[in-house]
C-alpha cells in the first residue's frame, strides 16, 4: 500500500482546524478560567482596562445620540417647566438660607470648640463633578457608568453623591470611565445612623423584594425605629463622610418569630435617574494608618548575663 | 453546490462587511441601551442575532474565537462578570455551528423558528452563571428577549444579505 493514503493529514481542502466541539471546549474553559479569576481572585482588572480602552471608541460614538437626546429634553424641558422650577428653587433657596446662616454660625461654633478640644480639624473634602452616562445593562446589578476615569484623579472607593444624598460608590475604575455600584446594589453595604434615635444599623441593598430599595438590617426588633426616619451615613466605615442623608425609612414589619425585625428604606438619592453627581475623596485617605502590629519583643534569654 | 429550490445564488461577502456589522450591532445594542429601554431585562441582544448570523453563512470566518472576544467585550461594557456573555456566546457560536448546514434548507421564516432554541441556551446560560455568583433573577420579563431576537431573524437576515444580492452587473436599469 503507497505510504501516502496511509498519512494521517487530510489533504488541505477538508483541512479545517480542530473540531468545532473542541474549540467549544477549550473556549468553555477559557471563560471559566476568566470568570473565576474575576470573582475569586480579582486579577483581570488588567485585563478589563485593557478591553475597555479597545471598546472606548464604541461606547463614545454610541453616547453621541444619548447626548442628543439628553439636550434636546433639557431644552424642551427648560421652556415647559422654567417657571414652576424657579418658584420651587426659589422656596428651596429662602429655606436653605436660614439653615445655611444657621450652620455659618454652627461652624463658629464648632471651629472654636475644636480648637478648644484640640482635634484634628475636618478638612474640606475636595469633590470632583461627573455625569452618569448610562446604566450598566446588566439586569442582575445596579450599577452606572461615569465620564469621568483614573486620567481625571477619580480613586478606587469614592463615595459618589447627588444633590439629594449618596449614590454609591466607585467599585471599578477603567483610563476614561468609572463604575459606581449604586446603594441599592445587593452586595452593597453602607452604614448608617439614624438621626431621630441616634442608633448605627447597617443598610443592605435590596433589589429582590422592592425595586431599588434598601433594607436596615440586624435590627433587633424590639429597636426604636419609625416610618418615616432619616438615615444618614454614620462615617464609621472610613469611606462615607458622615452625615451624608442616605435613605428614608419606608417600612417597619416585625415579626414574632425573628430576633430581627425586617426594616425597608427608599434611598434618597435618585438612583434610577441621577445625571450630575459628584465624588467625594474617601475619608480614609486623610485618616492616619493603623498602628502596625508590636512587634514580638524578643524572649530574654536567662544567663545571658556574665 | 446544493441548494434550497428558489434561493438565490449570492455575491462573496466581503468580510470588511462581516466585522463592521457585528462592531454596528455592538453600537446599536449599546445606544438602545442607553437611550430607550435602560437595563430592562427583556431587552433583545442584537450582537447575539448578528453573530448566529454570520456564523451560519461565513462559518469559517466567523467562528467561536470571534464570539468568545465579543462576549468579553460585553461584559466590560456590562461591567457584570467577565466571561459571563464570553462563555454565552461561545455555546451560542457552537450552536450555531452544529445547525449551520441544516438551517440554511429552510425559508427564512423558518429559520427563525430554528434559532429560537439557541437563543433560548444562550439566555439560559447567563441566567445561571449570574444564579451561581449570586446574582438574582432578572424576573419574567427575560423571557420575551429570546423571543424578540428570533422575530428579529428575518429583518436581519434582510439586511445583512442585502449587499450580496446585488447584481453582478449593475447596469441603468439595476443601479444596485
Amino acid at each position: 500500500m503507497a505510504r501516502a493514503t496511509l498519512g494521517q493529514d487530510p489533504p488541505p481542502f477538508f483541512r479545517q482546524g480542530p473540531s468545532a466541539f473542541s474549540r467549544l471546549l477549550v473556549f468553555s474553559a477559557l471563560s471559566l478560567l476568566v470568570m473565576v479569576a474575576d470573582a475569586r481572585f480579582q486579577v483581570m482588572q488588567p485585563l478589563r482596562a485593557a478591553l475597555s480602552v479597545l471598546l472606548y471608541p464604541v461606547q463614545w460614538l454610541a453616547m453621541r445620540p444619548l447626548i442628543v437626546v439628553r439636550e434636546t429634553q433639557s431644552a424642551l424641558g427648560a421652556v415647559a417647566d422654567n417657571e414652576a422650577e424657579r418658584q420651587a428653587l426659589r422656596q428651596q433657596l429662602s429655606a436653605q438660607t436660614q439653615r445655611a446662616n444657621r450652620a455659618e454660625q454652627l461652624l463658629l461654633e464648632n471651629r472654636r470648640l475644636r480648637d478648644l478640644l484640640a482635634l484634628q480639624q475636618r478638612l474640606e473634602r475636595p469633590a470632583l463633578a461627573a455625569q452618569v452616562l448610562y446604566d450598566a445593562a446588566d439586569p442582575y446589578s445596579r450599577k452606572v457608568i461615569l465620564d469621568k476615569g483614573e486620567v481625571q484623579g477619580l480613586r478606587l472607593g469614592s463615595p459618589v453623591v447627588d444633590e439629594l444624598g449618596v449614590l454609591g460608590q466607585v467599585t471599578r475604575l477603567f483610563p476614561m470611565l468609572s463604575e459606581v455600584t449604586l446603594v441599592t446594589n445587593r452586595d452593597h453595604a453602607i452604614p448608617v445612623l439614624n438621626v431621630r434615635t441616634g442608633a448605627r444599623g447597617v443598610a443592605y441593598g435590596d433589589t429582590s423584594n422592592h425595586a431599588d430599595a434598601l433594607e436596615l438590617r440586624y435590627t433587633a426588633a424590639n429597636a426604636d425605629v419609625a416610618v418615616g426616619d432619616l438615615l444618614t451615613t454614620s462615617g464609621v466605615d472610613g469611606i462615607y463622610p458622615p452625615g451624608l442623608p442616605v435613605a428614608r425609612i419606608e417600612k417597619v414589619e416585625r415579626r414574632t418569630d425573628a430576633v430581627f425585625a425586617r426594616i425597608y428604606c427608599v434611598p434618597l438619592a435618585l438612583v434610577a435617574g441621577a445625571s450630575q453627581v459628584l465624588v467625594l475623596e474617601p475619608v480614609g485617605v486623610n485618616a492616619p494608618d493603623r498602628p502596625a502590629a508590636q512587634a514580638e519583643p524578643k524572649p530574654v534569654r536567662n544567663g545571658g548575663r556574665r | 453546490m446544493i441548494m434550497r429550490p428558489g434561493q438565490r445564488l449570492l455575491m462573496p461577502v466581503n468580510p470588511g462587511f462581516v466585522w463592521a456589522s457585528l462592531v454596528a450591532s455592538l453600537l446599536l445594542t449599546m445606544v438602545a441601551n442607553m437611550v430607550l429601554w435602560g437595563r430592562a431585562a427583556w431587552a433583545p441582544d442584537l450582537l447575539s442575532i448578528v453573530l448566529v448570523f454570520w456564523t451560519v453563512h461565513q462559518t469559517r470566518r466567523v467562528g467561536m474565537a470571534a464570539a468568545f472576544v465579543a462576549g468579553l467585550l460585553v461584559d466590560v461594557h456590562h461591567g457584570g462578570l467577565l466571561g459571563q456573555h464570553a462563555l454565552a456566546y461561545t455555546v451560542l457560536s457552537y450552536l450555531a455551528i452544529m445547525v449551520h448546514r441544516r438551517l440554511r434548507w429552510f425559508a427564512v421564516v423558518d429559520q427563525a423558528l430554528q434559532v429560537f432554541p439557541l437563543f433560548v441556551l444562550a439566555h439560559g446560560v447567563e441566567v445561571l452563571l449570574s444564579l451561581l455568583v449570586g446574582g438574582g433573577l432578572p424576573g419574567w420579563w427575560a423571557l420575551l428577549a429570546p423571543v424578540i431576537e428570533a422575530l428579529l431573524w428575518p429583518l436581519v437576515n434582510l439586511l445583512l444579505l442585502a449587499p450580496q444580492r446585488r447584481a453582478p452587473d449593475p447596469d441603468e436599469n439595476r443601479p444596485l
